[in-house]
């Protein structure tokens, strides 16, 4: 399974990311919620490990980090991370969702500095919230704007020509659509149907390259070394079975 | 009775409580019933009319090569594709470690074409080294027992029966150490197939795999008989054939599933629950029901004689059980006892005041067996692709109370106890096993398996106690996400009691293998065989009909199996 270029199943994706978040010392739940995101991620045709690899790569180096603040500045509700550090993408994520479910979709929020703000954008589709729509300008200047338009459609707006899963590094402003908003002509738009494509997946697989090799080496992380006396008696049954 | 089924309008006057049925030791007792997944896909079997065929079997005179067997529905085709091989004697083992097997398998989801089985040829026997695709929906694996196939193939190649005593004890020719779907090791996704009729109820599919492995089995030893006995060789007589089951060797891999799927388990439990109830409501019982019961007690005493263990802890059981058959089978006799308004109520209560738990669980079964009509509807309620959510709605207040009513099983336990925390769960890097370790003794407490509900809940309780109800869940998860999981757990689980497991699954006196036996049941295994507190062999699909019985009157007739219908229970 450690194979550097495969076909996985949505299955696999929430076996493997789970644990390759545990393995950075994530906890579970927060780890199960990365795993379902990722989860969305792959239904929408992404590769889950290119989007998922620089989330657990900063927590590994711990370049972010996992604590979150919440304040209210001028009446504008916020998520930050208190260290001087980036906040990690799988924290963000639930803090967002669990603020929209709270709050509703008329609402709005800011994230600050978050590590991988296409993390963001999957926890809110794989949690079907919809009527919001998602900015970022990120450290490379590419800026998007992610709609969720109902629960069967989304789409990317963006001038950039940059992968939307490798962007990074970015402030997120959150709101709801507004009945008439209007798309600047340098942006193109890329739309998504959630049930097409997962459909298609269903009866393909979820196609992960390069990068998984390393998303399995934090999944590696949770096994525990085999010795004589756990291989004997771990599993109870014996080693050969003959009758 | 006219219509479909029956409503019993006090069913819920008669459900038995989740403390009393989630307890390991119940669990551990469980036999199978007519709601059981088996049943549910024979009864679909026949009633859609299923067509079975061979359509490939190109093997060399030993038997080794490749098998195809395929399974017409009304909407669609599904193919056993089987490849043997010869092993060594020594590295049979029915453990996950294995890294060969005599015969590999896996279910394509159509008719695959030579390009399909040219892949699976390189991947299948491979098992969790190969590699898989949403055409296929399950992975399995199969051993010979040696002594049965073996003298099967002789026997019928010089034109005689094999020793039904032999065959008798073991119960079948070859035994599965892994059946794997769900989109493991990149086999289909559930929920590929979800929306397809016959795959609705749960597992629907692996233990179609199953069932095509013993048919596939039976013709294995016949054909090999012909191959080596010409014209001399014989079938296997209807008795035999039918009565042969799959063997399954079933270890820890098992028990993870129950504890991460609670949902699905409070749907199988609630099903079978209220099928008991159902019974146990009727105040006049429907015609033909008491004869059918008697005559089952009978049928389960010779049941119960022809399952031979070696585990002393279930000899016991067994030998137990067969006094309280007995004593059960005499009260039934005296019509003062029966022929009372509500007669199935009290015989579960006799039952319950004065015998074992696996007398009481065997009862459970043997009074539903007779009420398909009042029943099987609930087969139909069995599955769940509910996805459990966190609700930041929720306020401190309301867990506080859900954990305080629907978690005192947990919450009593006291885990400063050295013996309340001695085991833990892990995977091992040897091929992903599942292990069961001891605290001290066993390294991997640090990658323990997120299985410990009941001390998650406890510590949570011990925080809550703390921790003021001004304010939300979603503060209170930012400042602890550690426990966010077990949060969404009560969340999801305290509106489906039945969905936990209400012991401390880490204590000293745990065996895994209660756990085994409560889901192994569900799938409608019979002859539980313990080989340690970890694993079992258990005979699936044994008395069930094959391909060419399925049009029969009695198609559904096969629970608790015995090798011979003796005389007095023919009628």
């Amino acid at each position: 399974m450690s194979k550097s270029y495969l076909k996985i199943s949505l299955n696999e994706i929430l076996f493997y990311f789970t644990r390759a978040a545990s393995g950075v010392d994530v906890p579970i739940g927060l780890s199960e919620d990365f795993a379902r995101s990722n989860i969305w991620i792959s239904e929408n045709g992404f590769d889950p490990s290119l989007v998922s690899l620089q989330a657990l790569d900063n927590l590994d180096s711990k370049t972010s980090s996992l604590s979150i603040k919440f304040e209210k500045a001028n009446e504008d509700p916020h998520l930050f991370c208190p260290e001087n550090k980036l906040l990690s993408a799988l924290k963000a994520s639930v803090s967002c969702v669990d603020w929209f479910e709270v709050k509703g979709s008329s609402s709005q929020l800011k994230i600050s500095n978050v590590d991988s703000p296409f993390l963001v954008i999957s926890a809110l589709g794989a949690n079907k919230l919809i009527g919001l729509k998602v900015l970022w300008i990120d450290q490379d200047k590419n800026n998007y704007q992610v709609n969720f338009i109902d629960s069967e459609e989304w789409e990317i707006v963006s001038s950039s020509t940059n992968p939307i899963e490798l962007s990074s590094n970015a402030d997120i402003f959150i709101s709801p659509i507004e009945s008439d908003h209007i798309i600047h002509k340098d942006n193109s738009i890329k739309k998504f149907n959630i049930t097409e494509k997962k459909l298609e997946i269903l009866n393909n697989g979820v196609e992960v390259k390069e990068n998984w090799q390393e998303i399995y080496d934090y999944f590696s992380r949770c096994l525990v070394k085999s010795s004589a006396e756990s291989r004997a008696s771990g599993a109870g049954a014996g080693l050969v079975d003959s009758d | 009775m006219t219509t479909e089924t029956l409503t019993i309008d006090n069913e819920s006057d008669f459900m038995r409580s989740p403390e009393k049925v989630m307890r390991l030791d119940r669990m551990g007792s469980s036999f199978p019933t007519r709601l059981s997944f088996m049943r549910t896909l024979i009864r679909r079997m026949a009633r859609e009319n299923w067509k079975f065929e061979r359509t490939r079997r190109e093997v060399d005179k030993d038997g080794y090569g490749l098998s195809i067997y395929a399974v017409t529905t009304p909407h669609r085709t599904y193919s056993l594709v089987g490849f043997t091989q010869k092993i060594p004697d020594e590295m049979r083992t029915d453990r996950v470690i294995a890294e060969v097997w005599d015969a590999t398998f896996n279910l394509f989801d159509g008719v695959p074409t030579q390009d399909d089985i040219d892949y699976l040829a390189n991947n299948t026997p491979k098992q969790e080294g190969g590699r898989y695709r949403p055409s296929e929906l399950a992975l399995a694996r199969a051993n010979k027992s040696l002594r049965v196939f073996k003298n099967a193939v002789d026997s019928l190649s010089k034109g005689q029966q094999p020793d039904f005593d032999l065959l008798k004890s073991v119960g079948y020719l070859m035994r599965t150490s892994a059946v794997y779907g769900s989109g493991k090791f990149g086999c289909a996704d559930r929920a590929k197939i979800a929306d397809r009729e016959e795959c609705k109820a749960p597992f629907q599919m692996e233990l179609l795999t199953v069932y095509l492995i013993r048919w596939f089995t039976i013709d294995s030893v016949e054909e090999l008989a012909k191959e080596r006995g010409g014209k001399k060789a014989v079938k296997l007589n209807k008795t035999s054939r039918q009565f042969i089951g799959v063997g399954n060797a079933t270890g820890l891999g098992m028990a993870p599933f129950l504890l991460k799927h609670p949902a699905l388990i409070h749907n199988w439990v609630v099903a079978k629950e209220t099928a008991l109830a159902r019974v146990r409501s009727i105040e006049t019982p429907l015609e033909g029901t008491l004869e059918a019961f008697h005559k089952s007690l009978l049928q389960v005493s010779q049941h119960i004689d022809e399952w031979n263990v070696d585990d002393a802890l279930q000899s016991d059981r067994i030998l137990c059980l067969t006094d309280e058959i007995q004593a059960l089978r005499i009260w039934c006799e005296d019509e003062l006892n029966i022929s009372r308004p509500y007669p199935w109520n009290g015989i579960y209560h006799f039952v319950e005041d004065n015998f074992s738990l696996e007398c009481q669980e065997m009862i459970v079964s043997l009074i539903i067996e007779p009420h398909g009509l009042l029943v099987d509807d609930l087969a139909e309620t069995m599955s769940t692709n509910m996805i459990p959510k966190f609700d930041a709605d929720m306020s401190l207040a309301q867990l506080k109370e859900v954990v305080e009513d629907s978690y005192q099983w947990a919450t009593n336990i006291d885990f400063s106890l050295k013996e309340s925390q001695h085991h833990f769960w892990y995977y091992s890097e040897d091929k992903l096993e599942p292990r069961f370790g001891s605290k001290g003794v066993d390294d991997g407490v640090e990658q323990e398996m997120p299985l410990a509900i009941g001390r998650d809940v406890s510590e949570l309780n011990n925080l809550l106690s703390v921790t003021s109800n001004d304010i939300s869940i979603s503060e209170f998860v930012m400042m602890y996400p550690e426990f966010r999981h077990i949060i969404r757990r009560i969340q999801n689980t305290f509106l489906r009691p039945y969905s936990e497991v209400q012991d401390n699954l880490l204590s000293e006196s745990m065996r895994p293998i209660d756990l085994l036996r409560f889901k192994l049941a569900f799938f409608g295994a019979s002859k539980f065989d313990p080989k340690s507190d970890l694993w079992t062999r258990v005979s699936m699909y044994q008395g069930a009909p094959m391909p060419d019985q399925l049009s029969q009157p009695n198609y559904d007739s096969w629970s608790f199996p015995i090798a011979e219908r003796p005389n007095h229970i023919l009628k």
